[in-house]
C-alpha cells in the first residue's frame, strides 16, 4: 500500500491526500447530519401524533353533529354529510397505532378504534331507526351513541395527554441528547480539523523531504564537491525521477572530470617528451660540430716544436709556435665550453698574429672594445671563424692594405660584437645564403679550424635561443663587409 | 536512520489519530443508536396477543397495586396484557361506565373487582353475549353470567375473624361481660358476601359461647356502615365511629379492607384508644404490619395476591384455550399476629 502510494505521481498523491481528508470530513458530516435529521424528525413526530389526534377529535365531533343534525331536520343533505363525515372518520381511525404493548398509547388507540367501530355502528342504527320512524329505538340508540361519543372523546383526550406526557419525556431526553450530540460533534469536527492539519503537514513533509535533500545535494555539487553519496530514491514520482537523473548527472560529471584529468596528463607527458627530444638534438648537434674541430695531435706536436725552438734560441719561432699552440689549445680546451667575449678576442688576436707572420704583416687589425662587456658569455669559436671569413673572402683577393676592425659595444641590454673588413664585399645573394645558414662555397668547411659560417650561425642560434643573432652588411662590391653579433648580456 | 525513525513515529502518530477519530466516531454512532433505540422502545415493545381490562372502581390501595403487579407478571407470561382501565383516563367513570367502555373497546377479558349489584350483572351478561369473558374478583356476581369467580370464601374469612376474637378472650384482653364487636361494612354494597361474613363471625363466637359459657363471653356483633362512595369518605366514616357517643365504643373492630384497617389504626392512635379498642385488620401492607408490631392492631388477615392474580389470568387463558374454566376459585387466607410477624416478614423477604 505504502509503496504503491509512493510510486504514484505527485499530482495523484496530492489529489489522493486531499480526497482522503475531504472524505473523512464528509463522512463525519454525513453521520452528524443524518443523526440531527433523525432527531428533528422525532421532534416533528411528537407534534404529528398530537395533530392526528386533534383531527380525529374534530372528525368525531363532525360525525356526532351531523347525526344530531339529521335527527333534528332529517334532510338528505344532513344524511349525506353524515355519511361523508363517517367515512372520513373511519379513514382517520384506521391510521391509529392499535398494538397491545406496555405503552398505553397503542392500547388506547386500540380502544378508540374499537369503540369508534361500535360508535359508528350505533349512529348507523340511530339513523336507520330515524328513517324508519322508530322513535323509541332511535332515542335509545342515540343515547348509546352519545355515551360512546363521550367515552371516545375522553379516550382521545387522555391519549393526547398520554402522548404529550410521553413525548415531553422524549423531548427532554431528545434535547439533552441533542446538546450532547452537538458537543460531541463539535469535538469530533475539531479533532478532525486538527488531525487533518497534522496529516497534511506530515504528508507534505513526506512529499518534500526528497526535494529538500535534493536541494542540499545540488548546493554541495554547485560548490564543486562531486564526492557525494548518491541520493536514495524513495518514490517513482516526478521527484524520484529528478533524483535519479541528478544521481546520474553527478556520476557523469565525475566521469568527465576524470577523463579531462587523464588527457591533460597525457598532453603534459607528450610535451615533456618533445622538449627532451629537442634538447637531445641540440646536444647532438653541438657534439657533432665540436667533433669536427679536435686537433689534439697538432696541439701536442706544436708544443714540442716550441720547446725545440726555445732550446735552439730561435725566439721568434718560439713565439710563433707558442701562439699557434695557444691558438689550438684554445680549440681543445674551450671548444665545448661557453667562454667570455674577452677570451674570444684573445683568440682573434692570436689568429691575426699568425696570419701576419704568414703573410708578413699585410693585415691591419683595429679594435674598439667596451671593456665592461669583456665578461659577457658567448659560445666559443665564433669570432675567429668570422674574422677568418673576412680575411679569406674579403681581404685576400683585394689590392692594397686589408683592414679588420673589431668593435664591442652595447645597445640597451644587448652586447654587440662587430667584425668589419674593407675587402671585396658581398653580393645580396651571398648575404642571404649566409644568413640562412647555408654554405656559400663548396669548400666552405675547409677553414683553418674546420668551422664554417653555417656552423657559427647554427651554434649562435642554439646558444641564444633566438634567430636574430647576427647581422651581415655590405654596401656592395669593393666596399667591404660587416658582421655583427647580438647577444643578450649574461655575465659569467 | 533518522528518516526511518521519524517515519516510524509518523506511522504511530497517524495510527493514534486514526484510532482516536475512529473511537470518537464510534462513540458518536453508539450514542446515536442507543438513543434511537431508547426512543424506538415503544415501537419495538413486545406486542401481546390479548388485552384484559381490570376494573377496580377507584380503589387505589396497596392491595390493589400489589394485585395488579402480580396480574401483569402472570399475564405477560401468557402473551397477554392487563390494564386497570381507569388508570390513564382523564375523567373518572363509575364501574358501570368502565364496564361499558371495556365492552365497547372489544377487550379480550374483563376482571371486575366491584361491589355486587344488579346493574353490573346486566353488563356482565352483555359482555358475555359479545364473547367477552368476565372474571369477578372477591365479590361474586353469582346471578350473572360471569365466567368465573376468584376470591376468598367469606364464610371462612368470617370464621377466621371469629376465631381471632375467641383468641382475644383466651388471652384475657377483652374484659367486658358482653363483648361489643363492630364489623365495618360497605354502605354502598348490596353484596350478599358481606352478610355471609357478618353472620359467620357471629355464628363462630356464639357457638363458642354455647360450648364454653364461662370462659367465653357472649358477643354483640353489629355492622357499621362505611361510606365508600368517594376517595376520602372511608377515613371520615372510620373516625365517626370513634367519635359517635350515641353508642358504646366497640371492644373489637373488624376491618374488611386495607383502607379501613389503616384508617382505623391511625384513628385509634389519634384518639388514644390503644388497648381499649382492638383492631382486626385486612391485608399486609407495611403500615398494617407496623401496627401489629406496635400492638395497636391485634391481627390481620392476609391474602396471597399472587395466587389470586394467577387464578384470574389462568382462568382467562383457559377460556381461550379450552373454551371454559372452573367457575369458582378461592385463595387461602393467612392470619398474621405478633407471634408470627417476624416469620412472615422473613418469608416475604425471601419471596422478593
Amino acid at each position: 500500500m505504502r509503496n504503491k502510494f509512493r510510486n504514484l505521481s505527485l499530482q495523484y498523491k496530492i489529489t489522493f491526500i486531499t480526497l482522503l481528508l475531504n472524505l473523512i470530513v464528509f463522512a463525519i458530516n454525513v453521520v452528524l447530519l443524518v443523526s440531527i435529521n433523525n432527531m428533528s424528525d422525532r421532534i416533528d413526530s411528537v407534534y404529528r401524533a398530537n395533530l392526528q389526534l386533534n383531527d380525529i377529535q374534530s372528525s368525531l365531533n363532525e360525525v356526532q353533529d351531523n347525526m344530531t343534525e339529521y335527527l333534528n331536520v332529517k334532510t338528505s343533505d344532513a344524511l349525506e354529510d353524515y355519511y361523508r363525515s363517517a367515512q372520513a372518520y373511519r379513514n382517520l381511525i384506521s391510521g391509529l397505532d392499535s398494538r397491545i404493548t406496555q405503552s398505553p398509547i397503542g392500547r388506547m388507540g386500540r380502544a378508540i378504534y374499537n369503540m369508534s367501530e361500535n360508535y359508528l355502528d350505533e349512529t348507523e342504527q340511530t339513523i336507520e331507526a330515524k328513517r324508519g320512524r322508530n322513535v323509541e329505538k332511535y332515542h335509545v340508540r342515540y343515547d348509546e351513541a352519545t355515551a360512546l361519543y363521550g367515552y371516545i372523546s375522553t379516550y382521545v383526550y387522555s391519549l393526547n395527554n398520554e402522548q404529550f406526557r410521553e413525548n415531553s419525556d422524549n423531548y427532554r431526553e431528545m434535547v439533552n441528547a441533542f446538546r450532547l450530540f452537538e458537543t460531541l460533534g463539535n469535538i469530533i469536527m475539531f479533532g478532525v480539523i486538527l488531525s487533518n492539519a497534522f496529516l497534511i503537514m506530515r504528508l507534505t513533509a513526506e512529499l518534500t523531504r526528497p526535494l529538500k535533500s535534493l536541494t542540499g545535494m545540488a548546493t554541495e555539487v554547485s560548490k564543486g564537491n562531486f564526492d557525494i553519496e548518491p541520493l536514495p530514491v524513495y518514490s517513482e514520482d516526478e521527484i524520484g525521477v529528478v533524483t535519479k537523473t541528478f544521481n546520474k548527472m553527478v556520476v557523469s560529471i565525475q566521469d568527465y572530470i576524470v577523463k579531462i584529468r587523464e588527457s591533460a596528463t597525457v598532453e603534459q607527458q607528450l610535451r615533456e617528451k618533445e622538449l627532451l627530444m629537442e634538447s637531445h638534438l641540440k646536444d647532438a648537434q653541438l657534439k657533432y660540430l665540436q667533433a669536427q674541430i679536435n686537433p689534439h695531435f697538432l696541439f701536442n706536436t706544436l708544443n714540442a716544436g716550441a720547446q725545440l725552438a726555445m732550446m735552439e734560441g730561435a725566439d721568434r719561432t718560439y713565439e710563433y709556435v707558442q701562439v699557434m699552440a695557444e691558438f689550438f689549445r684554445y680549440n681543445v680546451k674551450k671548444g665545448s665550453q661557453t667562454v667570455t667575449i674577452g677570451e674570444e678576442l684573445e683568440l682573434v688576436d692570436n689568429y691575426i698574429y699568425i696570419l701576419n707572420v704568414r703573410f708578413s704583416g699585410d693585415i691591419k687589425y683595429e679594435k674598439e672594445i667596451d671593456k665592461a662587456l669583456l665578461g659577457v658569455e658567448m659560445p666559443s669559436m665564433i669570432l675567429q671563424p668570422i674574422v677568418e671569413n673576412c680575411v679569406n673572402h674579403g681581404i685576400r683577393d683585394m689590392m692594397g692594405e686589408g683592414k679588420i676592425t673589431v668593435k664591442v659595444y652595447s645597445i640597451d641590454n644587448t652586447a654587440c660584437i662587430s667584425v668589419e673588413d674593407n675587402g671585396v664585399g658581398m653580393s645580396e645573394e651571398t648575404i642571404a645564403r649566409l644568413m640562412s645558414g647555408q654554405p656559400v662555397t663548396k669548400d666552405d668547411g675547409r677553414s683553418s679550424t674546420g668551422i664554417g659560417m653555417d656552423n657559427v650561425m647554427a651554434r649562435l642560434k642554439l646558444f641564444a635561443g633566438y634567430d636574430e643573432v647576427m647581422g651581415i652588411e655590405s654596401e656592395g662590391e669593393g666596399k667591404g663587409s660587416k658582421f655583427t653579433i647580438y647577444l643578450d648580456m649574461k655575465e659569467a | 536512520m533518522s528518516g526511518k525513525f521519524s517515519s516510524k513515529i509518523n506511522s504511530i502518530i497517524i495510527l493514534m489519530i486514526t484510532l482516536i477519530l475512529a473511537g470518537l466516531s464510534a462513540a458518536l454512532l453508539f450514542f446515536f443508536f442507543s438513543f434511537n433505540k431508547k426512543l424506538n422502545r415503544t415501537e419495538e415493545d413486545t406486542v401481546y396477543k390479548r388485552y384484559y381490562a381490570m376494573i377496580t372502581g377507584n380503589d387505589e390501595s396497596n392491595f390493589v397495586d400489589s394485585l395488579y403487579d402480580s396480574m401483569i407478571a402472570h399475564a405477560t407470561d401468557q402473551e397477554s396484557y392487563v390494564e386497570i382501565l381507569s388508570k390513564n383516563l382523564s375523567q373518572e367513570y363509575s364501574d358501570r361506565e368502565l364496564v361499558k367502555i371495556a365492552i365497547a373497546s372489544n377487550v379480550d377479558g374483563i376482571i371486575l373487582y366491584a361491589d355486587d349489584n344488579s346493574e353490573l350483572s346486566d353488563l356482565i351478561n352483555e359482555a358475555n353475549e359479545k364473547n367477552i369473558p368476565v372474571i369477578t374478583l372477591f365479590n361474586d356476581f353469582d346471578l350473572s353470567e360471569r365466567l368465573s369467580f376468584v376470591g376468598i370464601s367469606n364464610y371462612n374469612l368470617g370464621k377466621e375473624y371469629g376465631n381471632l376474637i375467641i383468641g382475644m378472650m383466651d388471652e384475657n384482653i377483652l374484659k367486658d361481660d358482653v363483648i361489643k364487636v363492630c364489623v365495618l361494612v360497605d354502605a354502598n354494597s348490596g353484596d350478599s358476601g358481606q352478610n355471609v361474613l357478618f353472620s359467620a363471625i357471629s355464628e363462630t363466637i356464639e357457638k363458642e359461647h354455647k360450648l364454653h359459657p364461662y370462659t367465653h363471653k357472649p358477643a354483640e356483633v353489629r355492622a357499621y356502615p362505611v361510606d365508600t362512595s368517594n376517595s376520602f369518605s372511608v377515613e371520615e366514616s372510620v373516625r365517626n365511629l370513634l367519635m359517635d357517643t350515641s353508642t358504646d365504643k366497640p371492644d373489637v373492630v373488624v376491618c374488611l379492607t386495607e383502607n379501613e384497617t389503616t384508617s382505623m389504626y391511625q384513628a385509634v392512635v389519634d384518639y388514644n384508644e390503644v388497648g381499649s379498642i382492638n383492631i382486626l385488620g385486612f391485608y399486609d401492607s407495611p403500615a398494617i404490619l407496623k401496627g401489629i408490631e406496635r400492638n395497636v392492631i391485634y391481627a390481620t388477615i392476609s391474602i396471597d395476591t399472587d395466587e389470586i392474580a394467577k387464578s384470574c389470568i389462568d382462568a382467562l387463558s383457559e377460556y381461550y384455550e379450552l373454551g371454559n374454566t372452573s367457575e369458582y376459585n378461592t385463595a387461602d387466607i393467612k392470619v398474621i399476629n405478633r407471634s408470627n410477624l417476624n416469620e412472615y416478614k422473613e418469608e416475604d423477604e425471601n419471596e422478593k
